[in-house]
């Protein structure tokens, strides 16, 4: 259950075009072939390792319908990464992508990671978005890109986990501030400042030190 | 404030104002004056009128306030009051100073008109939402209160407000973490009113971390101890726990469930050695308690619930939980919560119930909680919420846990019963037969639940005993529950001992039949029914009476002699009548407490009057309720009955397509059984074809054998015979038998031709020595015919033989055919069945009649020889006669050398009897050997008796 960090996420982009399901795959791994919509902002939560550390993921998948953009907006400011995805199969899902970096870029701080995904690459037949487009995109933006199929599970464990290495590598470098929670991240209470004094000594304390 | 006298102090001097007049010159002042000195002493003296002129405040001075709030944020002073204003205008809550007024009674919902107004441009929301940004206090402080009362007074409105308004909820969260305590305290209060029925804020809240910030301002408060603090916190998560699944999830996978486990820690809590709880204290622990009941509600996702039971469980909650329940100095109500919450915590869930049923009361001797729980249940001094909740725990043990109900069943068994230990059976039996009549309804629920879905423990309770008054032969459980309710009592008691009754003789035939083996029973129940006076009370128990009446019939196995199926159905229809059986049972359904008691599986009555139905019974009736009056009323043309027949023709369209389906699987296995026949047929058509083969096979060799026999009678002696075989070997020596005799004739013949030359030379010489002598010419006659007799004889007999040997030769030409025919059908039978035996001695066979057929040739050779040799005979015969002719004048004179010729005459006849009954042993033989030819052979051999009786003449 203890963990070393804990990064928040949001999952973001169209409606269709498999948010609640990449959550799905990763959380439970299975495929919900109907789609139901999203009302509001659902809940997923995971473990991963990364470079031997436990790293608790709290997901909060939102609604891609427009009504309920005001809401998803309050999500971005707390979430130290963003999957924001697009359907390969829909070319509208990915012109959008421009105005959902917008909307992310304005209410989110700044330092938050946000992967491009390009779902439903088990759909090679009906693609119109080609890898290459999605590539860069990514590149003209400064994202990191994947293309996922939530229903083969291909890539999604690695989009999650990608996302994940890259926060961990921006606390690495100082560049997140760790003791705001409202950045997303969370330090593990076995790593946390406050309680390394009460419990054992060493643990990640020295990295949280840094960053101060 | 000199300003503001002046205002106030005019009407001393003249005509006094109104007040509305007053508000319209400070609001004229507050929009017109440039000074801002001014226009916050305009404003200052709105907020001081703002109470006692709230109508005139409200209506007059909105807007200009509004403005003073967009243009004058640079003064922190006129801001706040500006913002006081608004609050009093806004708020409904009565100040101390005006608690009499009568004025603000009129307007109880001024507030919530003002707020509508104040909100019909959402601009207004969002410029209070910004104003939070300023830190001041005199800023921020009012502003969280403003808002506070307007959420208030229209939630809904506002709380859409804030959620369009971009990053509305966090910055409202953000207050929590205001180093000022009362601006932080009053955040929890907005939040409260923020989250109240909106699961996208309660989400959007607990996404900032809402969690976390109240559960750490909880401890800083010092857990239960805290004071109101911690009261809001806890009013808070509930709001944002209740009903809100995404929420739970969040609650139990950031493992907040592990930090509220030190709430219910009791242990050190210095206040219960001094033996009192504050009235904060209580209701904090309510509070905490019913937070734990949020998370694993019966009414929430059952995973959701099982996960969370299981992290109780794992934290070490449900223990500490479990020791409050057996702790003293807890105030009831508490307990009672504890209780409820225990209930919640183990319900349905395995190893929690396994867990509750091993704590043990402190006292001495130890005693189990259930026990000592089940004590205060029948226990009419217990206050009543208490033993309500302890049914309710008692239920939740039980529920899907059939281990538990047979612990339960089993302490009423006669053969475990212990005296001197109380026992959960002997407190449920002592509660059913307790003058108070809520101890017999709690009993008598609690019993059901102990035998509910479990045919078993149904079975096992019939097993109870009771002993009743001295000398009196013991009663069984379940008659004694029918005796009570015989003898009439409260309401509560007939109520919960029918429900028990019902329950227990549900799905269970054994129970049934007991029942109605008291043939009391029955009629009393019809009594009841039938009954048609009574209040509304009165008919629920008529409605239950119906409804186990219905039960009875409907679990009727026919076991019972008085009361089987169809009687009990004669008489609900004779004696009570269908339309008044079914008016009897809706009485039930339509009753206000059956209703209450089927939405929550926990009772939630306020007084022991409410008490009536039990959740689980409610159940039991809904799913039998149809069944009963369908069985009731089956034969009847009713809606139902045709219903019926509806389904059932649905239910035979299904049975025929079925039928189809046998029937297609009946026609291919028709199919599969004719060809295996067919099949079986030809095998034993080519068995019997290799019979019959094998037969004729058989009959060849024995024809074989006999044509082998009689050519080994007729043709040359030895012959070769190399096979192994041994009816050839048989055969082999009969031809060499019939070789020998062979041999034998021949010897005779050549005996009988030197005998004949022998005659011929002494003939001569008698024609020599005395020719005179020979003057008998009779006597050379007779010698004469008796030789063309012997001669003719002979003839014929070789003429036989000849035939014979053609006859054989036809024969051995038919057996070879035979034997090819059978060679051709042996082929065409290997298609069918592999006989390498039958074909082989078909082979060998063919060999052996290859050998046979060559012997016989040459054995046909040697007869033509000896034919030959029998003609050159004759020739010499012929001859000899003619000389005889020459000579029978002599011959007449040698008479005595007659009577020697005809002596030797006699001689070759006897051995030629001697030859024919040699013949004759040879034919016997070859009919012993059975050859089918016989007849002509009899006729052959018969024919010859008739020439050797001629020759014996």
């Amino acid at each position: 259950m203890s963990y070393a960090y804990l990064f928040k996420y949001i999952i973001i982009g169209d409606t269709g075009v498999g948010k609640s399901c990449l959550l799905l795959q990763f959380t439970d791994k299975r495929f919900q072939p109907v789609h139901d919509l999203t009302i509001g902002v659902e809940f997923g939560a995971r473990m991963i390792t990364i470079d031997g550390k436990q790293i608790k993921l709290q997901i909060w998948d939102t609604a891609g319908q427009e009504s309920f953009r005001s809401i998803t907006r309050s999500y971005y400011r707390g979430a130290a990464g963003a999957l924001l995805v697009y359907d390969i199969t829909r070319r509208d899902t990915f012109n959008h992508l421009t105005t959902w970096l917008e909307d992310a870029r304005q209410h989110s701080n700044s330092n938050m990671v946000i992967m491009l995904i390009g779902n439903k690459s088990d759909l090679e037949a009906r693609r119109e978005v080609k890898k290459e487009e999605g590539e860069a995109f990514a590149r003209e933006h400064g994202l990191i890109f994947m293309e996922t199929s939530a229903k083969t599970a291909a890539n999604v464990e690695e989009a999650f986990i990608n996302t994940a290495k890259e926060i961990y590598q921006k606390i690495q470098d100082g560049v997140f501030d760790i003791n705001n929670e409202a950045n997303g991240i969370k330090i593990g209470p076995q790593h946390s400042p406050a309680n390394a004094n009460l419990t054992s000594p060493g643990g990640g304390g020295s990295q949280g030190g840094g960053c101060c | 404030m000199d300003y503001l006298r002046n205002i106030m102090g005019a009407p001393q001097g003249g005509v006094q104002p109104t007040g509305a007049e007053t508000v319209e010159r400070l609001v004229d002042r507050t929009q017109s004056s440039t000074l801002l000195d001014d226009r916050r002493d305009a404003v200052r003296g709105l907020k001081a009128l703002s109470k006692k002129y709230r109508l005139e405040v409200g209506t007059q001075a909105m807007d200009c306030l509004t403005k003073v709030l967009e243009t004058d944020r640079g003064d922190a002073e006129i801001m706040g009051l500006a913002l006081d204003t608004l609050c009093n205008v806004m708020s409904d809550e009565p100040t101390e100073e005006e608690d009499l007024n009568p004025v603000n009674e009129m307007n109880g919902d001024l507030g919530a008109n003002f707020t509508e107004i104040y909100i019909k441009n959402p601009e207004n929301v969002s410029l209070l939402l910004s104003l939070l940004e300023e830190y001041d206090f005199h800023v921020r402080w009012p502003t969280v209160k403003l808002l506070t009362i307007l959420l208030t007074n229209k939630g809904k409105g506002i709380q859409e407000c804030i959620l369009v308004s971009p990053m509305g909820v966090s910055k409202l969260m953000d207050l929590l973490s205001d180093s000022r305590e009362i601006i932080r305290n009053d955040a929890l209060l907005l939040l409260i009113q923020l989250t109240k029925g909106n699961a996208n804020i309660q989400k959007i809240v607990a996404f900032e971390n809402a969690f976390e910030r109240l559960l750490d301002i909880i401890q800083d408060e010092g857990n239960s101890d805290g004071g109101i603090v911690v009261e809001d916190c806890l009013l808070l998560l509930l709001n944002l726990l209740k009903n809100n699944s995404s929420n739970q999830n969040f609650f139990k996978e950031g493992s907040y469930i592990q930090k509220i486990t030190p709430y219910f820690d009791l242990n050190s809590d210095p206040q219960r050695s001094q033996g009192g709880w504050s009235a904060q204290k209580v209701t904090n622990l309510h509070l905490m308690l019913q937070l734990v009941r949020t998370m694993v509600s019966p009414n929430n996702a059952q995973q959701q619930t099982t996960s969370c039971q299981k992290s109780l469980n794992y934290c070490g909650l449900l223990q500490k939980l479990c020791s409050i329940l057996m702790a003293s100095g807890v105030p009831a109500d508490v307990l009672t919560e504890t209780i409820n919450t225990v209930s919640e915590a183990i319900r349905g869930n395995p190893t929690n119930q396994e867990y509750f049923a091993s704590v043990l009361a402190p006292s001495n001797p130890p005693r189990p909680a259930i026990v000592v729980l089940l004590m205060s249940m029948v226990n009419e001094k217990q206050p009543f919420v208490l033993r309500c909740a302890v049914l309710y725990c008692f239920q939740s043990f039980l529920y899907k846990n059939e281990v538990g109900q047979s612990q339960i069943v089993q302490t009423l068994l006669p053969t475990t019963a212990d005296v001197n230990t109380i026992t959960a059976g002997q407190l449920l039996c002592g509660g059913l037969f307790s003058s108070d009549s809520l101890s017999n309804w709690f009993a008598a629920v609690a019993m059901l639940h102990a035998i509910l879905e479990n045919r078993t423990q149904k079975e096992q309770l019939l097993r109870v005993q009771l002993a009743t008054s001295l000398g009196n032969p013991p009663v069984s459980l379940l008659q004694q529950c029918c005796n009570i309710l015989a003898q009439g009592g409260k309401l509560q008691t007939r109520i919960g001992l029918l429900m028990l009754m019902c329950g227990w003789l549900s799905d269970c035939s054994i129970a049934v039949t007991h029942f109605l083996s008291n043939t009391a029973n029955v009629p009393f129940l019809i009594s009841q029914v039938s009954a048609s006076e009574g209040d509304e009370q009165e008919l629920l128990v008529q409605g239950l009476c119906a409804f186990l009446l219905g039960i009875c019939m409907l679990y009727n196995d026919d076991q019972s002699d008085t009361f089987t199926k169809a009687s009990l159905k004669q008489v609900i229809e004779n004696r009570i009548g269908l339309e008044t059986f079914n008016d009897k049972l809706s009485q039930i359904l339509k009753n206000e407490s059956y209703t209450r008691a089927a939405k929550k599986p926990n009772l939630h009555y306020k007084q022991s009057s409410e008490v009536i139905f039990d959740y689980a019974f409610t159940r039991i009736f809904k799913t039998l309720e149809n069944e009963v009056l369908k069985s009731v009323s089956y034969d009847e043309n009713s809606p139902d009955h045709k219903k019926k027949l509806a389904s059932l023709k649905e239910h035979e369209s299904i049975v025929d397509q079925y039928k189809e389906f046998i029937k297609e699987q009946d026609a291919r296995l028709n199919a599969a059984n004719q060809e295996l026949e067919s099949v079986r047929s030809t095998h034993t058509e080519t068995l019997k074809q290799i019979e019959e083969l094998k037969n004729t096979v058989q009959q060849l060799k024995d024809q074989n054998a006999l044509l082998k026999v009689q050519k080994g009678a007729r043709g040359s002696p030895s012959l070769p015979d190399s096979t192994t075989d041994d009816t050839t070997s048989l055969l082999s020596k009969d031809i060499e038998n019939l070789k020998s005799e062979l041999n034998d004739k021949n010897k005779q013949i050549d005996k009988l031709k030197n005998d004949l030359t022998q005659a011929e030379v002494q003939i001569l010489s008698q024609e020599n020595g005395d020719e005179d002598k020979e003057n008998n010419p009779n006597e050379a006659a007779v010698v004469q015919a008796t030789l063309q007799k012997m001669n003719t004889d002979l003839e014929r007999s070789l003429a036989d033989r000849d035939n014979e040997i053609a006859r054989l030769q036809d024969l051995l030409q038919g057996c070879k055919k035979e034997v090819e025919q059978i060679r051709s059908q042996q082929s065409q039978g290997n298609n069918v069945t592999t006989d390498g035996d039958s074909q082989q001695k078909l082979q060998s066979l063919t060999e052996e009649l290859q050998k046979i057929t060559e012997e016989k040739a040459s054995l046909q050779d040697r007869v033509t020889k000896s034919n030959e040799e029998n003609l050159k005979t004759l020739d010499k015969i012929r001859k000899l006669e003619t000389e005889k002719e020459e000579i029978l004048v002599e011959k007449r004179n040698v008479d005595e050398e007659l009577d020697v010729l005809k002596k030797e005459q006699d001689d070759l006849l006897v051995l030629l009897a001697d030859q024919e009954a040699k013949i004759d042993k040879y034919k016997t033989m070859l009919k012993n050997l059975g050859q089918d030819v016989k007849d002509d052979d009899d006729d052959d051999l018969d024919l010859d008796d008739d020439d050797d009786d001629e020759g014996g003449d």
